[in-house]
């Protein structure tokens, strides 16, 4: 009779799918036939190894399979991941992961099932030119300049100093400066100023000593000081407190500060990138923003535009996010009427493509079908557009030469003329090129 | 609505992130279930260090060290995934300026033994050459350098 261990083993060798469990540690214990030819190791290099060092699945740090199971208490099917295989190169593939359990229901492995993607992935890069940098979908002239400008500035560690209104990016734009940096292998420390009260958030980010103020209970190193040889992204820059402000521009300027409560002057050697969603003319004339340290920060300019003037990027933005959410909710939703589309590109997005993503999310949890239809969108989506709609055909209907006129008071100014008519510049845009047509 | 149970196995895989507060939540319960349990010990000291629990993980060590040091000292940095030798690169930059925090070197004393005895040693001996009423410290360094002598005579 032959032993059971070895006849589990060669069925498991006879699948197509590469299979391998991990022990409660996370260390590969079994790896089959389809798994050797997938990955290219063999099972021996494999074996009593970490599955993140071996796989270096794009997701090991933040959405390890097997971990999310852990989280969530659901199992994964179909979930799409790219992993490094022997040669050095990624490979696309599509895996099922499951809990092992003892007797006791407590979890003590985790097994894996995955399939190579990456000829079909291959083919399907071929007929889809996405233009995704770092995470970012930009397709239009100023993201694609961004992008190539943060390829030029990354081997210099030159301060950076991102504008864009709320939920344009900011944050991605500071982690692709990072990710291609010579310091991307650095700490890379975010303090968002607007989040800490005025008088700790100096504390926060120079550091304090014990007994500096009431709470300072032990000494305690600052943002700077944990970001040294790094770097550290200052978000909504204009929130920092004008004090604080000065002590920022000096480390800008001479690369020293001192802990609250303390004299020593310490070095530091941090790259700072800052951001802000205001405008930084109007903070400068308000106090908000020093002058000195505008001009200090302000080295390398990226002004991210509003959604409402990338409308090229939305549908492309849509697709990714349906992708997303879709795979999250455990939903078959895979694509979006194109009515639905007009209605989201005619939008005006005052919250960016963080708004279109929370619209998305919306959309993808109620639809219940394949692709997203009107009736999925949020009300104030499709009514603020069912309105805009009206708008234009009264304009057609009636007198297009008001809108002429209109225009005209406005000196063409048409941002102006679309907040007078409570619409978003693209309504307008196209309301121009159907008078234009006709 | 499933509610995450805490598990060793999620404390591991949160250890292996790097993400030491969910590590040290798991390996709570884990513990609270099981005292015993070395493995989740000793990882649990280095998450409380970063996460700032400097006592906790000083109590949890003094315990690991006076039953089984060598569980400390034998940590092999790949084989067992452990971050000490980051860690101590990291805060070695701060020690550097910090010549009075006396937490900071307890935390550099506590992960040194994970990865060197003798340099573990010098930073106990510093300590407790200034805090000589503190009888953990004491009785820490004291095993650390029975056990620095018995490396000694092994390696001669």
């Amino acid at each position: 009779m032959p032993d059971k261990k070895s006849f589990r083993d060669d069925i498991l060798d006879s699948i197509e799918e590469g299979l391998l469990t991990v022990d409660k540690s996370f260390k590969v214990n079994f790896f089959n036939r389809a798994a050797e030819q997938i990955t290219g190791y063999k099972r021996e290099e494999v074996l009593g190894q970490f599955c993140k060092y071996v796989f270096k699945c794009e997701m090991c740090e933040t959405k390890c399979p097997i971990g999310i199971i852990l989280e969530t208490g659901n199992g994964l099917y179909d979930f799409r991941s790219s992993i490094e295989v022997k040669d050095g190169s990624r490979k696309q593939v599509k895996l099922n992961a499951a809990i092992l359990k003892n007797g006791d229901k407590d979890p003590v492995g985790g097994v894996i099932s995955f399939r190579d993607l990456s000829e079909l992935e291959a083919l399907k890069k071929d007929l889809s030119s996405t233009s995704s940098f770092y995470g970012i979908i930009g397709h239009g002239k100023e993201m694609q300049e961004i992008f190539k400008l943060i390829q030029e500035i990354s081997d210099s560690d030159t301060t950076v100093l991102i504008q864009g209104e709320s939920g344009t990016g900011k944050e991605l734009i500071a982690n692709a400066i990072q990710a291609t940096s010579r310091r991307k292998a650095e700490a890379f420390v975010k303090v968002n100023c607007s989040v800490f009260p005025e008088n700790l958030l100096a504390s926060e980010l120079f550091g304090h000593i014990k007994g500096s103020f009431t709470d300072a209970v032990k000494d305690r190193p600052g943002r700077f000081e944990i970001a040294n040889e790094g770097t550290i992204f200052l978000d909504e820059i204009a929130e920092m407190p004008l004090q604080t402000q000065v002590q920022l521009l000096r480390i800008l300027q001479e690369g020293t500060f001192e802990r609250v409560g303390e004299s020593i002057t310490r070095k530091i050697d941090v790259r700072v990138i800052a951001a802000t969603n205001l405008d930084v003319n109007e903070a400068i004339k308000k106090r908000k923003l020093r002058e000195d340290l505008f001009y200090r920060l302000n080295v390398i300019p990226i002004l991210i535009p509003p959604l409402r003037e990338r409308v090229e990027d939305i549908p492309y933005l849509v697709k990714h996010f349906i992708t997303d959410y879709s795979r999250l909710y455990k939903k078959e939703t895979e694509d979006i009427s194109n009515e639905s589309l007009q209605l989201l590109i005619n939008y005006t997005w005052p919250g960016n493509v963080r708004e279109l993503e929370n619209v998305i999310e919306y959309a993808v949890v109620r639809s219940k079908v394949t692709t997203i239809e009107i009736e999925n969108l949020p009300l104030n989506i499709s009514s603020s557009t069912e309105a805009n709609k009206e708008i234009v055909k009264e304009f057609k209907r009636e007198n297009p030469s008001e809108l002429i006129q209109l225009l005209e008071k406005n000196k063409w100014n048409k941002t102006k003329v679309a907040e007078e008519l409570g619409i978003g510049r693209t309504t307008l845009w196209r309301m121009l090129k159907k008078l234009e047509k006709s | 609505m499933y509610i995450a149970m805490y598990s060793e196995m999620l404390g591991n895989k949160y250890f292996l992130a790097r993400n030491y507060q969910g590590a040290a939540q798991n390996l709570q319960f884990v513990l609270s279930k099981n005292p015993i349990n070395k493995s989740a010990r000793k990882k649990i000291i280095i998450c409380y260090t970063q996460t700032g629990e400097i006592e906790k993980a000083f109590d949890n060590f003094y315990t690991l060290v006076k039953e089984d040091i060598h569980f400390i000292i034998d940590t092999d940095p790949v084989a067992d995934d452990c971050p000490c030798p980051d860690l101590v690169a990291k805060y070695g930059k701060v020690y550097r300026y910090e010549k009075k925090s006396y937490d900071l070197k307890l935390m550099l004393g506590m992960l040194w033994l994970y990865c060197d005895v003798y340099k573990s040693w010098e930073i106990f001996d510093e300590l407790n050459s200034n805090n000589d009423h503190d009888f953990k410290l004491k009785e820490v360094l004291s095993l650390i350098e029975q056990n620095k002598k018995s490396i000694n005579k092994n390696t001669n």
